[in-house]
């Protein structure tokens, strides 16, 4: 389970939320928050904050609702 | 990590075996709408063809009782101040005043009653509904290209009922900048104040094309207010920074009848009111214009004749250079519906339509009114079942009834004329009440703003309509 977790997030460079994994795995979030957790302590994977790089023309990044609304992003740690 | 593997994807494995979740249908109904009224290319086609519809049923469902209110008012109504006053022994001056100032001046004005309920009611219909905000989200992309967003466009929308409350609901917008902009956009929204002026032009000139005219009055005001904003963020309001547009799009419903009416009720009492205040007062001040110096006999040689005479010769080159014209237009900057208000107080007065010649007792006024009454509904629903494709229930003639004023101002215009007018009456100065929220919320320089460059577009407007219409023959 946390192989195939950890292969999906590898082949995503910009990484993938929460959201985004539960849809790919069609596992439910609360069952997935462990294992992300889980892999965040031991070191394979980074939480990254919200970052702007779907905004390229709107000047209001910091008070974005959408970019909020995207929470944290994970990605495997190099 | 390997025993961790391990616990997880046994877990996983029961829950799988375990649970069984129900199967959500997670596209609804509002989606499957919202797809279609917010397509990227159907969505202003859309917008438009639904304000088409509207106009197009507000004006031909309520003709018939626009009609029938106009002949209660200038009828049973005229009569009985008619036998009150002459119970009374009044003299005649008093009989003139209340005659052509109280219901030639504010009748004119409440025979639209039926049409504004007609409006109000798909107004909430729309609103209630939630299409309200899919318009909003759809003209965001029109809005970008004046230098706002779309929710600029919700206090536009509310411009169509009434413009100060919609110049206060500009407060929903974070930047001073937009806010400005929006409130001078604002009044170039066809408020239902002017829809008296439309629809005694429309119903004169352009019969059952009435409501595609009154349509076209409403998509030009947008149309102005688009080239107007990018002229505004060309020069003296550049755009600061681009906020985001986030809108909330809530899940269509039907309608509760209940709200409906209340929505109804409460935008025509405001109606009802100001015809009982505003354009009472302003009438009375007309009569009394009309009939001073003492002894005046002819209402071109009374002071208001005057000062309109003197302004007329501005309005000459737009199709409508007389003097009742003019004295109407100015007028009309206390409130739109002043406009016919007045042109029903001269023309109406000048003409000496007897309202209360004819010998009738009380109970035969009421029977008239309730026989009337149930003949306005039959038509209006004749009317609306001709919508219907392959049906046909109009009677030709009885659709083409008019009211008193339109009569008498097919002597004084031609279409063309008619266009230049409604343009004018459509673009010029908003009355002072929007001017006074403008002055509140954002200082008197910006309302002297609003008031010169509309009158300034409502000029140029009307004049490149009608010399342009005379150059091609069409006058």
């Amino acid at each position: 389970m946390l192989a195939q977790l950890l292969s999906l997030l590898e082949s995503q460079s910009d990484g993938l939320s929460l959201f985004e994994v539960s849809r790919r795995m069609k596992v439910q979030p609360s069952a997935l928050q462990p294992m992300l957790d889980l892999l965040v302590r031991k070191g394979r994977l980074v939480e990254i904050g919200p970052d702007g790089k779907c905004c390229t023309t709107c000047a209001s990044v910091s008070d974005c609702n959408l970019l909020a609304a995207r929470g944290k992003r994970y990605v495997t740690a190099r | 990590m390997l025993i961790a593997d391990r616990r997880y994807g046994f877990i996983n494995g029961v829950v799988r075996q375990a649970l069984h979740r129900p199967r959500m249908d997670r596209v609804t109904l509002t989606d499957r709408i919202d797809d279609i009224v917010t397509h990227k290319w159907l969505g202003l086609p859309i917008f438009f063809a639904m304000m088409y519809v509207m106009f197009r049923l507000v004006i031909d469902v309520s003709a018939p009782f626009l009609d029938w209110t106009d002949a209660v008012i200038t009828g049973p109504v005229a009569r009985w101040f008619a036998s009150l006053l002459d119970l009374l022994a009044a003299p005649a001056w008093i009989h003139s005043l209340v005659v052509e100032a109280v219901i030639g001046g504010v009748g004119g004005v409440l025979v639209f009653i039926p049409g504004l309920l007609i409006l109000y009611f798909f107004l909430a219909l729309l609103e209630d509904s939630g299409y309200m905000s899919r318009a909003a989200f759809v003209m965001d992309r029109f809005m970008r290209v004046v230098g706002l967003h779309g929710k600029s466009f919700i206090p536009m929308i509310l411009g169509f009922g009434r413009a100060v409350p919609a110049v206060y609901a500009t407060r929903t917008i974070p930047s001073r900048r937009d806010r400005v902009l929006t409130a001078l956009l604002i009044p170039l929204m066809s408020c239902s104040a002017r829809l008296p002026v439309y629809v005694v032009f429309g119903l004169a000139f352009f019969g059952s094309h009435a409501g595609t005219v009154i349509w076209a009055m409403y998509a030009l005001g947008i149309l102005v207010a688009m080239l107007a904003g990018m002229v505004f963020t060309r020069t003296i309001l550049k755009p600061d920074v681009t906020s985001a547009f986030v809108l909330e799009l809530p899940p269509y419903r039907a309608p509760a009848f209940k709200s409906v009416l209340i929505h109804m009720w409460e935008n025509t009492r405001e109606f009802v009111r100001k015809a009982g205040t505003t354009i009472l007062y302003a009438s009375l001040v007309m009569w009394v214009l009309l009939n001073l110096p003492r002894g005046v006999t002819e209402q071109r040689d009374s002071y208001f004749g005057k000062v309109s005479g003197w302004i007329a010769p501005v309005f000459a080159p737009l199709g409508f250079g007389e003097w009742q014209t003019s004295g109407a237009l100015v007028s009309g900057f206390m409130a739109k519906e002043i406009v016919v208000s007045t042109m029903s107080q001269i023309y109406i007065g000048a003409e000496e339509v007897g309202f209360a010649e004819q010998e009738t007792t009380f109970a035969g006024d009421l029977n008239e009114i309730g026989v009337g009454f149930v003949n306005a509904a039959l038509d209006s629903g004749k009317i609306l079942l001709s919508i219907l494709p392959g049906v046909d229930l109009v009677d030709e003639e009885a659709a083409s009834q008019d009211t008193v004023l339109s009569r008498i101002l097919r002597e004084h215009f031609t279409p063309l004329s008619a266009v230049a007018m409604l343009i004018f009456v459509l673009l010029y100065v908003p009355c002072v009440a929007t001017l006074g929220a403008i002055k509140h919320e954002f200082g008197a320089s910006w309302a002297v703003t609003s008031a010169v460059y509309q009158t300034v577009v409502a000029w140029l407007a009307a004049f490149l309509v009608y010399q342009g219409g005379l150059l091609l023959g069409l006058g």
